[in-house]
């Protein structure tokens, strides 16, 4: 480490080593990691694109061009279009925007709701604890692609009826946005799938912490129970979440995609790249590159996730730290 | 000297499922201005959980059923949370077992040792600090202020305990109650942390309360020794008195089990048969009567008292046993002798 070849001994050195703490070595270990770094390029193209996207496509994702349908990839085209003689590169970039938006909105959902859940069953115990568990186990023991499409199904046509009820209530032309249902049962079924995740996680994180030796010594120096928690439990807390909620980014998108394939995810006019793989599927063979382009764009992103979580998980763990 | 620490009666148990463990079963004892008590006894005899019972740091499950822990004649078990945390750190240091798990991994020491002294001396962050770096130097880390900046696991376990003892000392408590804090040491580190904990309480006038199974610190650092047994205090009296003159069978079992250089060589140690009692179902009345060589009748109608010995010295020998093991030892002698 080279915090310790600096050996300060004036007052200012003193006041320095409040500051040097353990988010600045971790960001120091993540860059000297270089999977991390090779997998944080393309998730900060990833955002970048999916906030700016629709200023650098050069057509509109629903612009047809109906005398190049299903053109192979070209200098106009970059990769090609599809059956409708829309472009694909603009396509994959505003599709961009349907990953993010649903694996940060559904990630943050599940993440607020695992970690009441999971806060609750931790401190709590007992009763709590078990029941939480329980639903925990319930909603796991549950197949994640069969609950979407069951909520999907069950759900769509009575919210859909309610929405137009509202709408000749009201007059209220926001009613009328049937894709907003579809984002709600989206969002709706892949926090229903991802919350036990972090529910479990927060959960164990505080049991295991709450019995630490650290804890009990905090305790023992009179700290109180305010400073205990955010000095010693939550951060010795934040390390595997974050490496959770990384992963899970990549999950929910991964997720979104296959809901979408199967054709009960975010319906048009939003291109989403389970649809476009899905759409592209069905015309592998005489036109692979409308299947290659979001398929592999999937797949990178998927892997930068992972190779970031892993960093994380690297750089996040003291324990692991040669000293 | 004046009695710094009283605790009177003392009961602790636990909530367990099939009832209750009965951990600590009516502690006293007293605690002089700068006195070092040893408390001795087998792995599961209440000692910690005494201990800890002091300054409520109990788990979820226990409960204090009763009993008084005047500090200074303050009954520390009727505070409120809030006054408790002042005696926490501010009246009662404490330092545990296991340096390794002891230091929160993801705090620099600096941070780590300036956090009482911010809250228990209400200093600034800087002074916090720069005292921090005294007190490293004082428990024999060198160029402490450097140190500060560094994480808990760039130190070794020795490093970790100095640390923790710095700690527990800063805010310069009344009564500091360690707890096997040698225990997950290695022997020469160990002999430097007892003699580093001697230091301070000749410096300080600290009053010391030293938990260990191991008879040879005890030895080299206590006025006087607690010996406990399933949640009972067995035996009481000054180090040399106990060493010398042990008077419960259980103390006399622990010093059999106790290598001596002296001793001639190739023989076995005694042990004490049997195993500690399970403090769920403990025995009926003296706890030590199902392994003791000694038992008569009386031990299993009435549980014995812990009462001065027969010709006890001024340091108030004091023991819970019906027999008198001397005379027993006398007569198997003699019977020995005559046959």
């Amino acid at each position: 480490m080279t915090t310790q070849e600096i050996a300060p001994t004036d007052d200012f050195g003193i006041a320095e080593a409040s500051r040097t703490n353990l988010w600045k070595d971790a960001v120091a270990r993540l860059a000297a990691n270089k999977l991390a770094v090779i997998g944080i390029i393309p998730i900060i193209l990833l955002f970048f694109i999916a906030i700016f996207g629709p200023y650098l496509t050069p057509y509109d994702f629903l612009a047809q061009d109906f005398t190049a349908r299903l053109a192979a990839p070209s200098s106009e085209h970059w990769l090609g279009t599809d059956e409708l003689g829309r472009d694909v590169f603009s396509r994959i970039l505003y599709g961009a925007r349907t990953a993010v938006a649903v694996g940060l909105v559904s990630t943050a959902i599940s993440l607020i709701v695992g970690l009441i859940m999971g806060s609750l069953a931790g401190y709590l115990g007992g009763r709590v604890d078990m029941l939480v568990v329980w639903l925990t186990d319930m909603t796991r023991s549950m197949p994640a692609l069969l609950l979407a499409i069951v909520i999907n199904l069950t759900l769509k046509v009575p919210l859909e009826a309610w929405m137009e009820q509202m709408y000749l209530a009201t007059k209220n032309g926001f009613f009328r946005q049937t894709m907003w249902v579809d984002l709600v049962l989206v969002f709706g079924a892949l926090a229903l799938i991802q919350w036990p995740g972090y529910a479990r996680l927060i959960r164990g994180q505080i049991l295991s912490i709450r019995s630490r030796n650290y804890v009990l010594a905090a305790r023992a120096l009179g700290m109180p129970t305010g400073r205990i928690l955010t000095r010693y439990v939550i951060p010795n807390a934040m390390g595997p979440l974050i490496v959770a909620v990384s992963a899970g980014l990549g999950g929910a998108m991964v997720l979104e995609s296959a809901f979408s394939f199967l054709g009960v995810g975010v319906q048009l006019p939003i291109p989403s790249w389970g649809k476009m793989i899905s759409d592209g599927l069905r015309m592998w063979q005489t036109h692979p590159y409308l299947l290659a382009g979001p398929a592999v764009m999937m797949a990178i992103i998927t892997v930068s996730f992972a190779w970031l979580g892993d960093g994380l998980n690297d750089a996040l763990n003291p324990r692991q730290w040669g000293g | 000297m004046s009695v710094l620490l009283d605790v009177q009666d003392l009961q602790t148990r636990f909530q367990v499922r099939k009832g209750h463990v009965y951990a600590v079963n009516g502690v006293s004892f007293q605690l002089d201005q700068g006195e070092t008590l040893a408390v001795v006894g087998e792995s599961g005899c209440g000692k910690s959980v005494t201990m800890l019972s002091l300054v409520r740091l109990l788990p979820p499950a226990a409960s204090i059923e009763s009993g008084q822990v005047l500090l200074r004649g303050e009954d520390l078990l009727q505070l409120n949370l809030r006054q408790l945390r002042d005696v926490r750190g501010g009246e009662i240091g404490m330092i545990f077992q296991d340096p390794m798990t002891s230091l929160n991994p993801f705090i620099n020491i600096g941070t780590q040792m300036a956090e009482p002294l911010i809250y228990h001396r209400g200093m600034s962050k800087s002074e916090a600090l720069a005292r921090s770096a005294e007190l490293l130097e004082m428990v024999g880390i060198p160029d402490g202020a450097a140190r500060l900046r560094e994480y808990p696991h760039q130190f070794s376990g020795g490093m970790r305990q100095r640390v923790m003892i710095a700690m527990s000392m800063s805010c310069e408590p009344a009564v500091l109650i360690a707890d096997e804090p040698t225990t997950a040491l290695d022997v020469t580190i160990q002999a430097q942390i007892v003699e580093l904990v001697k230091e301070l309480r000749d410096r300080s006038g600290v009053a010391v309360i030293w938990i260990t199974h191991d008879l040879s610190v005890v030895a080299g650092i206590a006025d006087r020794v607690i010996v406990m047994y399933a949640g009972y205090i067995v035996e009481e009296a000054p180090v040399d008195a106990l060493f010398e003159d042990p008077r419960h069978p259980y103390t006399v079992g622990l010093m059999g089990a106790l290598p001596s250089l002296a001793g001639e060589t190739g023989t076995r140690l005694t042990t004490i048969g049997g195993s500690p009692p399970d403090l769920v179902d403990l025995p009926e009345f003296c706890p030590f009567h199902p392994r003791c060589p000694y038992a008569i009748d009386r031990c299993r109608k009435e549980n014995p008292m812990l009462e001065p010995v027969i010709d006890a010295g001024d340091g108030g020998h004091r023991a819970a046993c019906w027999v008198d093991i001397r005379e027993v030892e006398l007569e198997a002698g003699a019977a020995a002798g005559s046959v």
